[in-house]
């Protein structure tokens, strides 16, 4: 079978199933996508709410398969060319007044970015786990610069002429928080998440991985007020899962009664950083809004 | 393998090409998907989608091909389309006019959606909800459903069809797809580079001529870095009759402000047609006087003006012609916009009414004065190749208005 561009040829050690790590707990639709992405040699491309673990999915990742992680983090002024390499002028410039290096050897002065060392790991044999955080923070073309290197997995340094491919494919995690658009031609070629807010049972796996002593009552009853928090009309932005693990350790530090939670929402300010959410928070009744529903 | 399938989800609309295919297949074909329907429900999501935008779709061409249910979607689709784009499509009937008038556009979509869902559900031909005669577009739709069966739960089969069926996606999706980033990459084209910036640089090649010249010894030179300088003054119709335009408008509107990379944008608006004053708020509550807009320009500036240039003649050619109180202006607008249009060397109209409607009218009358183009991702493109003076890219020649044949026949006494 011919493989369509950016499908890496089959390789038996790629079919190991991904299934989460006792610190990351996933769905199964999780869990079938980064499973299939890895098989495929695709990079996975994560969305979600903020605060969903998109970042944190790398790592696991990375951990659930015993592989290292490289980081990208993007910026406004990240260019693709960062991620592959650094020439440093500089340095040489340096060198060639007071240094005692042989400056005519340029390779020293090739410093690799995240994605040039993940591809040269991988040409060793070494897969790694690359995260590119948060694309869209880039420029619009961005995502269209790196295209040629994802798909052919290979680059040339233009100083030296050398060329790093890798053989191996490393595993791409790629998380978008949808500030900007991405490209089509792009987006055809990544396998896409989109990470859902949590049920409640998924939720209180999650709580009970990040506080496994917690007091039964004070969750049960700290989740029923997160959870009408969060359906709260007119929130700016609405609590998410790392919120939730914060303020439940803010409340086990302060030994509340988890009577009391039913009444007040104490430590709002760890769950709700806006301004207006707050004074919406304050106008309402939460006791009364569990009873309508 | 499922080929059916395939040609489901680009019936349901969604732009599933060979390449997204075969990469199913081949996730199929190396046991990458276990012996699950759920999984591959979620495998073949993710190979296929491409934005949380689209597991509507995909939901819908799920349930479709795996338990023979409908896809509604085409009927849904054209009556969004109808409500989005009121002047491309026919003229409306006297009935349909009355319940525009009586609704508002969120209302009226919303009763279409509920009576398209009756439909569905009770599997009515139901052409007659909506749509009139044989001639409307929706009335095919009506027959097209051939019954929906409830999911049968247990069996991992049931299961991912059930999922498929709970359409959970359905808030995530937008039947009208906005482009802004291809706006934004339009408006990229417009720009001024120049290396004025307060980072610095190094400049390579200056560093190594002075480090040469002065024997060796290293000297730094750096310079600026290189950014966009280009400035725009925007001008926006937030009147009535731009209502139904607010979409393509609001696109536009966050792809000039995030994505252009411009260097600043300054933006008014005003009510209908321009007169003595613009607002500098959309709520139209603060005014700022025209001459102290254009006097404060820097040069160099661009012009864009975004509005449909439709009005009744007297509010463009007489004194004292605003229909709205609190806006009298001695002068007529048209001479307002001239004023506007010669403090701008580069200027553009972007106008969301199709050309074909421009002809002679006060659209007309106005294109003369900044070149107009349809707000659309062409005529952006065409617009900025216009302010950046490229090319032949001249807009389309507007026949010219009769009142400037010397005689004003709209001249209302």
């Amino acid at each position: 079978m011919t493989l369509p561009p950016g499908i890496a040829p089959w390789a038996p050690d790629t079919l190991a199933r991904w299934n989460g790590t006792p610190t990351y707990i996933a769905d199964e639709a999780l869990k079938s996508t980064v499973s299939v992405a890895i098989a495929l040699g695709r990079p996975l491309l994560v969305k979600g709410e903020p605060g969903t673990g998109k970042t944190l999915l790398a790592r696991a990742i990375a951990e659930g398969m015993g592989l290292d992680m490289l980081t990208w983090h993007i910026k406004s002024t990240t260019r693709a060319q960062d991620g592959l390499y650094l020439y440093d002028t500089v340095a040489r410039l340096n060198d060639a007044r007071f240094g005692d290096r042989d400056v005519r050897d340029i390779a020293q002065y090739i410093k690799l970015g995240p994605l040039g060392e993940a591809f040269e790991r991988a040409g060793k044999g070494e897969r790694v786990v690359l995260l590119i955080d948060e694309i869209d923070k880039a420029d619009l073309e961005f995502p269209n610069d790196l295209l040629h290197e994802l798909d052919a997995m290979r680059f040339r340094i233009a100083e030296t002429g050398r060329e790093i491919v890798a053989h191996l494919r490393p595993i791409v995690v790629i998380t978008s928080n949808a500030e900007k658009e991405l490209p089509d031609a792009f987006l055809r070629r990544c396998v896409f998440h989109y990470i859902e807010f949590p049920s409640e049972e998924l939720l209180t796996r999650i709580c009970r991985v990040h506080h496994p002593d917690i007091d039964d009552k004070l969750l049960s009853a700290a989740l029923r007020q997160f959870i009408k928090i969060r359906t709260l009309a007119e929130l700016r932005k609405r609590p998410s899962t790392s919120e939730l693990i914060d303020w439940l350790a803010g409340l086990r530090l302060s030994g509340i009664d988890p009577e009391k939670l039913e009444q007040t929402v104490p430590f709002a300010g760890v769950l709700l950083k806006q301004e207006k959410d707050t004074q919406r928070l304050a106008r309402t009744d939460l006791s009364k809004l569990g009873q309508r529903r | 393998m499922f080929t059916g399938f395939h040609s489901m989800l680009r019936a349901a609309g969604l732009p599933v090409g060979v390449g997204e295919w075969l990469a199913v297949v081949a996730a199929l074909d190396r046991g990458a998907i276990g012996p699950s329907m759920p999984e591959f429900y979620h495998v073949a999501r993710a190979l296929v989608c491409r934005d949380e935008g689209d597991f509507d779709r995909f939901d819908q061409a799920f349930a479709a091909y795996f338990q023979g249910a409908s896809l509604p979607e085409p009927l849904h689709q054209l009556i969004h389309s109808w409500l989005d784009n009121p002047l491309e499509k026919p003229p409306l009937t006297p009935e349909e006019l009355a319940a525009l008038e009586s609704y508002d556009l969120e209302t009226l979509r919303k009763l279409y959606e509920e009576r398209l869902k009756q439909q569905t559900e009770r599997h009515d031909g139901g052409s007659h909800w909506i749509g009139t005669g044989g001639t409307s577009p929706f009335g095919q739709g009506g027959q097209h459903p051939t019954g929906m069966r409830v999911g049968e739960g247990a069996s991992g089969r049931g299961q991912a069809v059930s999922m498929a069926k709970a359409r959970k996606f359905r808030n995530y999706r937008s039947d009208v797809v906005l482009d802004t980033r291809q706006i934004a990459v339009a408006i990229r084209k417009l720009r001024r580079l120049e290396h004025k910036s307060r980072r610095l640089e190094l400049d390579i090649d200056a560093t190594i001529a002075a480090t040469s010249r002065n024997g060796g010894e290293i000297e730094i030179i750096e310079r600026p870095e290189r950014r966009n300088q280009a400035r725009v003054v925007l001008i926006l119709d937030a009147g009535g009759s731009m209502d139904p335009h607010v979409r393509t408008v609001e696109a536009f509107f966050s792809a000039m402000k995030q994505g252009g990379g411009l260097r600043e944008v300054e933006t008014y608006y005003f009510h209908n047609c321009v007169y003595g004053f613009v607002y500098t708020d959309m709520a139209m509550l603060h005014k700022k006087p025209l001459p102290d807009v254009l006097r404060s320009v820097p040069p160099h500036t661009y012009l864009m003006m975004v509005g449909d240039g439709w009005m009744a003649p007297r509010e463009l050619f007489s004194p004292y012609g605003a229909i709205e109180y609190g806006m009298a202006d001695e002068v007529p607008g048209i001479e307002r916009i001239a004023t506007i249009a010669a403090a701008f060397e580069r200027r553009a109209w972007l106008n969301p009414i199709p050309d074909n409607y421009w002809g002679e009218s006060t659209i007309g009358a106005i294109g003369e004065l900044v070149p107009m183009f349809p707000l659309t991702v062409q005529g952006m493109i065409d617009a900025v190749a216009t302010l950046m003076g490229q090319g032949d890219r001249r807009p389309r020649p507007v026949r010219k208005p009769l009142w400037s044949r010397g005689e004003n026949p709209f001249d209302v006494p």
